[in-house]
């Protein structure tokens, strides 16, 4: 056969099979996230096993750095070209509903969320009684310390109370070692304001009751006077709870180098303690909130994430968005009864909010780290989900980094923080 | 004759006239228009509702929006001013060294100068965030061996801005340089000449011939430097998020946050025609200071 003969034959074989092909692949969606590489290729591991089970759904995951995870999805989600799958903070959900940005679960969807997350999961994920994704992923904080500083301060146990916690970070500081006793974080507006929120709850205070911002209260005021004594004791060193764009930075960096002996951070960041600390994470060790004087017992802050679909993609996109994240999100697509996107998460040490995610993975729950953080849970508070609750966020941001330098009074920084929230939720509102 | 000539004219000028028009003018134009509008940016322009001047008071009120607005107004105009000042005499310093003819290795001094100008954004906040660290950076170590203690650099609302001044400055001086280089090379040599029969020291030299001979070019670099410092967003964005309390939250950076990030297209449209006026005036009575002392 000649060599012309071959490469028309070739040719035919290739029209033949393109429809072919093409139809085997007709549907692409996306997925957006703000993972790093390692567990974005975890993720499409997981859309590959899809895919084979699924041969006409291609999924191709796209990461960004979670300080441009919301602008990616405002500024391409509007369009039916966007990301069909965005992982999203339950916080920003109020508003992209709002905007009609996510689409509704269908009622299929939305019965098995319902039967198998537990309620409070499921409401994060809802407005105004209509689920609008699959929750996923759930994240509390608690009390982090070094055991070895404790060790050498003479530290016999983690603080209960304000009382201990000031005395306590007092004698984990050593000026001369550039040591501090509890590191804060500036510069990120969730990793300034919910370990300010989980002090504040466990001293029986909230940032929003019923809907209004409630940081005019006693018991705030006894929160915002605890950072100002933290501060100007030196117990808390606001040059070294700087935080970079990838939630990363000099605060993680002095906590990892044994430079901080105690910080308020929520579970998701073990993998990242073990890739800074190596053995040393052993030292690592969780405690629940110390109780403020206002206080009944330790409570802290806790929020959730979940999947949504992107209301203007296309009909099939979304249909086969949804069908992708139920299995996705159910006991079948994971290792012993667990979901692939809960084994997903424990790989990056946080917490799975599926009632048979939970028990599937009860044996690496129960680590030293993670259980401290299991422990919490029950008496955790929601972070509130109010609409304009991100501008809210970071405007109190603003307000207690002023008083991490000094640059407010504890008295100052309550009267603003209470004015500038009442202005934010009003004009949400409208 | 004249009427086919300007038909003419216009058919040649059409395409142009049309691109500037739709991508440039209509977005100005849309801009100016939802200032005075409350608007999401996520609706269709139809649902804008009509606000006044509503969003200008909200700009400049005493809310969290109106200190933001002014924070970040301030923020910009530090950071313009002091990116100018450092960026022009640096480069006019670095263009005389370079420009001497009788220096070996010029042009391999230009290249190195003028690299810095193509290295990425990406990479040179990459490089610089870590040469700012705290504990581990560079920077800190090296002026510990002089005895000068760490420096927090990045994490104090005091030195953040400054800090990031001083990378944009490091990134453009290179370009800056190679424009002095081009006007020092359009002052003609017989001057310098004339002047050294006359007794002129370098120094009056310089004073006397090459600073006014280079004004224009200056005031060029001026322009473009001031209009790349108010546009700053990458080293912000990809570095410190506009933090601590707001000590590098820029122009820019602050109207993405409002108009995308928060989907407050109104006041974001209101802050960015502020920009817009500031840039207008700043570039305009420049070029009024300098034409008036052309003319005296």
């Amino acid at each position: 056969m000649s060599l012309a003969w071959i490469s028309k034959l070739t040719l035919a074989a290739g029209l033949v099979a393109l429809p072919v092909t093409g139809w085997a692949q007709s549907v692409n969606i996306s997925y957006l996230t703000h993972w790093s590489p390692e567990t974005v290729a975890l993720l499409e591991a997981a859309a590959k096993d899809f895919s084979k089970q699924n041969p006409d759904v291609a999924v191709t995951v796209r990461a960004v750095p979670f300080g441009d995870l919301l602008t990616t999805l405002r500024s391409q989600g509007g369009s039916s070209d966007g990301p069909t799958i965005g992982g999203i903070y339950d916080l920003w959900l109020p508003e992209l509903a709002k905007d009609k940005l996510v689409a509704p679960a269908p009622d299929a969807v939305a019965s098995e969320v319902k039967s198998a997350w537990p309620a409070g999961v499921v409401s994060a994920a809802s407005v105004g009684g209509t689920l609008y994704g699959i929750p996923n992923e759930i994240d509390v904080y608690a009390l982090n310390y070094n055991k070895e500083l404790f060790k050498a301060a003479g530290i016999a146990a983690p603080p209960k109370t304000w009382a201990e916690f000031k005395d306590v970070a007092a004698k984990l500081t050593d000026k001369d070692k550039g040591q501090q006793g509890f590191g804060m974080i500036n510069s990120w507006a969730a990793g300034v304001v919910h370990p300010f929120a989980s002090l504040l709850v466990s001293n029986g205070g909230n940032l929003v009751k019923d809907g209004k911002p409630a940081l005019d209260s006693p018991q705030a005021g006894e929160t915002f006077a605890l950072y100002e004594d933290l501060i100007k004791s030196g117990a808390s060193v606001p040059a070294m709870a700087t935080a970079d764009a990838n939630t990363t930075g000099p605060f993680l960096d002095n906590f990892v180098s044994g430079k901080t002996g105690m910080i308020i951070m929520a579970n998701w960041w073990e993998s990242a303690l073990k890739t800074g600390m190596g053995d040393k994470f052993a030292n690592v060790a969780t405690a629940p909130i110390p109780v403020g004087p206002s206080g009944d017992k330790p409570h802290s802050i806790s929020y959730s994430w979940m999947t949504v679909v992107n209301a203007k993609a296309g009909e099939a996109e979304q249909k086969a968005a949804w069908q992708f994240l139920g299995w996705l999100n159910s006991p079948k697509s994971g290792k012993n009864g667990a979901s692939a996107m809960s084994d997903i998460l424990m790989s990056m040490g946080i917490l799975p909010s599926r009632s048979s995610d939970i028990e599937a993975h009860k044996d690496k729950l129960g680590s030293e780290f993670l259980s401290g953080y299991v422990s919490v849970l029950a008496d955790a508070r929601p972070f509130p989900v109010v609409l304009g609750g991100q501008e809210f966020s970071e405007s109190l941001q603003q307000t207690l980094e002023a008083l991490q330098y000094g640059q407010v009074s504890a008295k100052d920084a309550q009267a603003n923080a209470q004015a500038d929230a009442t202005s934010i939720l009003e004009r949400a509102a409208k | 004759m004249a009427k086919a000539f300007r038909a003419s004219a216009g058919i040649m000028l059409a395409p142009a006239v049309t691109l500037i028009g739709v991508f440039v003018l209509v977005p100005m134009l849309l801009t100016i228009w939802l200032c005075f509008q409350d608007w999401s940016t996520q609706t269709p322009f139809s649902e804008a509702s009509f606000v006044g001047l509503g969003n200008f008071q909200e700009i400049f009120g005493s809310t969290s929006v109106g200190r933001d607005f002014k924070t970040a107004l301030l923020n910009t105009t530090i950071y313009t001013a002091l990116s100018v000042v450092l960026i022009l005499p640096l480069s006019v310093v670095f263009g005389l060294l370079v420009y001497q003819r009788e220096v070996a290795g010029g042009t391999a001094l230009r290249t190195v100068l003028f690299s810095t100008y193509m290295v990425p954004m990406i990479a040179v906040a990459l490089v610089w965030s870590k040469l700012y660290s705290p504990s581990e950076g560079p920077l800190n170590q090296m002026l510990g061996l002089v005895g000068i203690g760490p420096q927090p650099w990045l994490s104090s609302p005091r030195s953040a801005l400054v800090s990031i001044v001083l990378l944009n400055v490091w990134q453009q001086v290179g370009y800056f340089t190679v424009l002095a280089i081009a006007g020092l090379t359009q002052i003609p040599g017989s001057l310098y000449e004339a002047a050294t029969l006359d007794g002129a020291n370098g120094r009056e030299q310089f004073r006397f011939i090459t600073l006014p001979l280079l004004r224009r070019t200056l005031l060029f670099s001026a322009v473009i430097a001031i209009i790349n410092a108010v546009q700053v967003f990458e080293p912000v964005a990809l570095i410190t998020q506009g933090g601590p309390v707001g000590s590098t939250n820029v122009l820019t950076y602050h109207i993405r946050r409002v108009g995308i990030e928060r989907a407050q297209g109104g006041l974001g449209s209101a802050m960015a025609v502020m920009l817009m006026l500031s840039l207008i005036v700043c570039v305009s009575a420049l070029f009024a200071l300098v034409n008036r002392r052309d003319s005296e």
